[in-house]
């Protein structure tokens, strides 16, 4: 191993304090934090252990929001990841208007999040909005979207796929456009079909790609906000309720900092693991090369 | 090719609609004047800057009902500019009542508190535990104490005092009222005088009401009974609890209510109308229950009597307005928001915020207030005026929520309100989903509430 110029400490420093003011404190304090009970009634941090782990532990919303994160991240992260990868082949191969079909599939994602979220409380709106009129047209029954709890977190899931498939299509593309033509030839030559093709060649090599986009889908499952904040408010009841959004809650409607710090600590630890895992497995058997 | 082409162009208008709506809807948000534009274009800045620095307070104002509200109160502020030389009121629309409260909570804890703000009339209680707000006797007594706040309907003081101070001036205040739909009624009489009821008046028990939704529910057409909106369900729920003689907490806020046999009864009222027999819909969204019943799709409707402009406007059949119907007695919390003066800001700044309280309440504005908004015309001098007169005349639907104030209690107070409402409301969500029976939501609610009572 070749031994480091000790210069390079002196180039890190300046992102090193911006990072520790503005990320490693608020962490680390974060983490302190979940352990008193301190917020706008109490403003004298009082410790008291795992207490408020242990509270959450105990407390059966708590194991529904992470449920409904969990059925966030599987409805979200697969369906996106798929259909972002059909629709970067399609777009690949397709000769004209490629440049029309990447638009539309790309322009939610050109729509700020706010935006776009009350443009979605309208297409699920019961009376008005479209999706039901289309249902009634079809002599179905309408659906409460936004107002049912069975619906509620559907209705945010298919808002979030929507908004990101775009992006996630273009990482896919550029992956796409990086694997060599020949070996498509090749095996064309051999007489390979369309779906062998792509299974054989296309899925292994955009590897790199696809653990990017399921790196950040995964971490984007966590954070979403805007679109609860805006559509659902958690409701009905705590049926679109998220870890995030629940932290929201405590932190600056109960204003109780504590078990606020509490689940944001459970957040980072919940997503370090998850990223270590994808990582350690997963990103030692990509192929980077195509040669 | 052509064809293609075209067929494209098509195409992509279709894909890009929601980004034109997304368009249009920003400009719209776009034209609302904030304060300083609103001074900017009457010129106010200007002159202000001749004579000299007027003291400029920030105001946060909520809607907390469908309508267009938001551009009243801005005209509002902007002739209380126009007639105050020496003041600068900044309106800032901070949202719904949740939202309004988190923004507020945030600002005080952070120490840059908006000068004078509206919240939610439960919310007293956290205000005072976060040492956010200044009482106002001082300026009542300088206007002459009883006198002033005699002007006043006096059950509007009931969320606004504590510890023996005044703390808050009313201001969008309103009750729960039951609005039917009288053509529905009308069309239905013989069912409805088979059944003993009056078709020419509104339900006034409970027994009445669940008569008349049973036989004005038409599943055909998608026609419910009546509605019980959701979003405040916990508000509507309250106006119950009190029609069956109970209460929700202790007025110390110590102690839990929710175990009464009084409570669980109108529990099982709530469950057998959504549930069992199905003539109110699980869970309607807030702004969405008077656009329902505007559009026919309900004969009766709980709503915050602030719907009136709405369902006035948008209803193309008679309509009126009633007391909510009783079990034991008439009973309804008061409901809305009141003004309160910040701690931690000069003053000047107090004076000002309380010189402009003083004008946002006086009779004429009030009236006015109350014309444009359906609120309860608080000031009982407003309802003398001429032009109050002549309203109330030609609508006298608009005469039901302040009358109803004669049977009105305090709404529910607590430290920490915005916890026990969260609990509150999902509680009711789920029941009247049917995901759990009154008895499991009234253990729920009882054992939640009082761990968040005792806490404080």
């Amino acid at each position: 191993m070749k031994k480091r110029d000790p210069r390079i400490f002196l180039f890190l420093l300046p992102s090193f304090i911006f990072l520790s003011i503005f990320t490693y404190y608020p962490i680390f304090d974060a983490v302190g934090l979940s352990f008193h009970r301190y917020g706008a009634f109490n403003p004298k941090p009082i410790f008291q252990g795992l207490k408020n782990y242990i509270d959450f532990f105990k407390d059966p919303i708590f194991w529904q929001i992470i449920l409904n994160n969990v059925l966030f991240g599987l409805g979200t992260i697969l369906p996106t990841m798929i259909m972002a990868l059909i629709f970067a082949i399609l777009i690949n191969e397709v000769r004209s208007l490629r440049t029309f079909f990447r638009l539309s599939l790309f322009y939610p994602m050109l729509i700020p999040y706010a935006a776009a979220a009350m443009v979605w409380v309208f297409i699920y709106d019961p009376s008005l909005g479209p999706i039901n009129l289309i249902l009634k047209l079809l002599k179905l029954k309408p659906i409460g979207w936004l107002g049912d709890s069975r619906y509620s977190l559907i209705a945010i899931i298919i808002m979030t796929v929507w908004k990101n498939l775009g992006y996630y299509m273009l990482i896919f593309l550029a992956g796409l456009q990086n694997i060599p033509r020949d070996l498509y030839e090749a095996a064309t030559v051999e007489g390979t079909n369309w779906s062998q093709k792509h299974w054989h060649i296309t899925i292994p090599l955009v590897g790199p790609s696809t653990l990017f986009v399921f790196v950040v889908s995964v971490i984007q499952s966590f954070k979403v906000f805007t679109q609860i904040y805006l559509m659902t408010e958690g409701g009905p009841g705590y049926s679109s309720n998220v870890l995030i959004y629940r932290t929201y809650e405590y932190g600056f409607k109960f204003w109780q900092l504590g078990r606020a710090s509490t689940l944001t600590t459970l957040m980072i630890m919940i997503l370090l693991f998850l990223v270590l895992i994808v990582f350690g497995v997963w990103g030692r058997k990509i192929t980077y090369q195509a040669a | 090719m052509k064809k293609l082409f075209k067929l494209a162009i098509i195409l992509v208008l279709l894909l890009t609609l929601p980004l034109y709506m997304v368009m249009a809807g920003g400009k719209k948000e776009e034209a609302k004047p904030e304060g300083e534009k609103a001074a900017e274009e009457t010129g106010n800045l200007e002159r202000y800057k001749l004579s000299e620095k007027p003291v400029v307070i920030d105001f946060y104002f909520v809607v907390g009902v469908a309508g267009p509200l938001a551009q009243v109160i801005d005209g509002m502020v902007e002739e209380f500019n126009n007639t105050h030389q020496k003041i600068l009121v900044q309106p800032v629309y901070a949202g719904n009542y949740n939202q309004t409260m988190t923004k507020v909570q945030s600002a005080i804890l952070s120490g840059i508190p908006p000068d004078v703000f509206v919240v939610e009339i439960s919310e007293l209680y956290t205000l005072l535990a976060i040492d956010g707000i200044i009482p106002l006797d001082k300026y009542i007594e300088k206007e002459g104490g009883d006198t002033f706040t005699g002007q006043y309907f006096d059950a509007l003081y009931g969320n606004a005092r504590a510890e023996g101070k005044i703390w808050g001036q009313p201001f969008q205040r309103s009750t729960p009222i039951l609005y039917w739909n009288k053509d529905m009624f009308a069309a239905n009489a013989d069912r409805l005088k088979a059944a003993g009821l009056d078709p020419t008046r509104a339900p006034q028990n409970w027994d009445e009401l669940e008569k008349a939704s049973t036989i004005l529910t038409d599943r055909e057409k998608g026609i419910w009974g009546v509605i019980l909106p959701g979003g405040w369900n916990d508000w509507i729920f309250e106006a119950f609890v009190y029609q069956n003689g109970g209460k929700l907490i202790s007025k110390d806020a110590e102690k839990s209510h929710f175990d009464s046999p009084q409570v669980l009864e109108a529990l099982k009222f709530w469950y057998k109308l959504t549930n069992e027999l199905k003539v109110s819909p699980p869970l309607r969204p807030w702004n969405q229950t008077p656009i329902d019943f505007s559009s026919g799709h309900a004969a009766m409707m709980y709503y915050s009597t602030g719907g009136l402009p709405l369902v006035r406007k948008q209803s193309n059949f008679d309509f009126g307005t009633a007391f909510q119907p009783k079990k034991v007695q008439y009973g309804t919390p008061v409901g809305g928001g009141d003004f309160h003066i910040s701690k931690g800001i000069p003053p000047e700044n107090q004076d000002a915020a309380w010189e402009f309280i003083k004008w946002m309440t006086s009779p004429e504005m009030a009236a006015f207030w109350s014309r444009e908004s359906g609120y309860i015309c608080i000031n009982k001098k407003g309802l003398d005026l001429p032009e109050m007169k002549k309203y109330l005349e030609e609508f006298p639907n608009a005469k039901v929520a302040a009358e109803q104030l004669e049977y009105s209690f305090p709404k529910i107070m607590a430290p920490n309100f915005q916890e026990i409402r969260k609990v509150f409301v999902a509680n009711l969500d789920a029941m009247m989903q049917g995901q759990q029976s009154p008895e499991e939501t009234q253990k729920k609610l009882h054992t939640s509430v009082q761990k968040i009572l005792d806490e404080y």
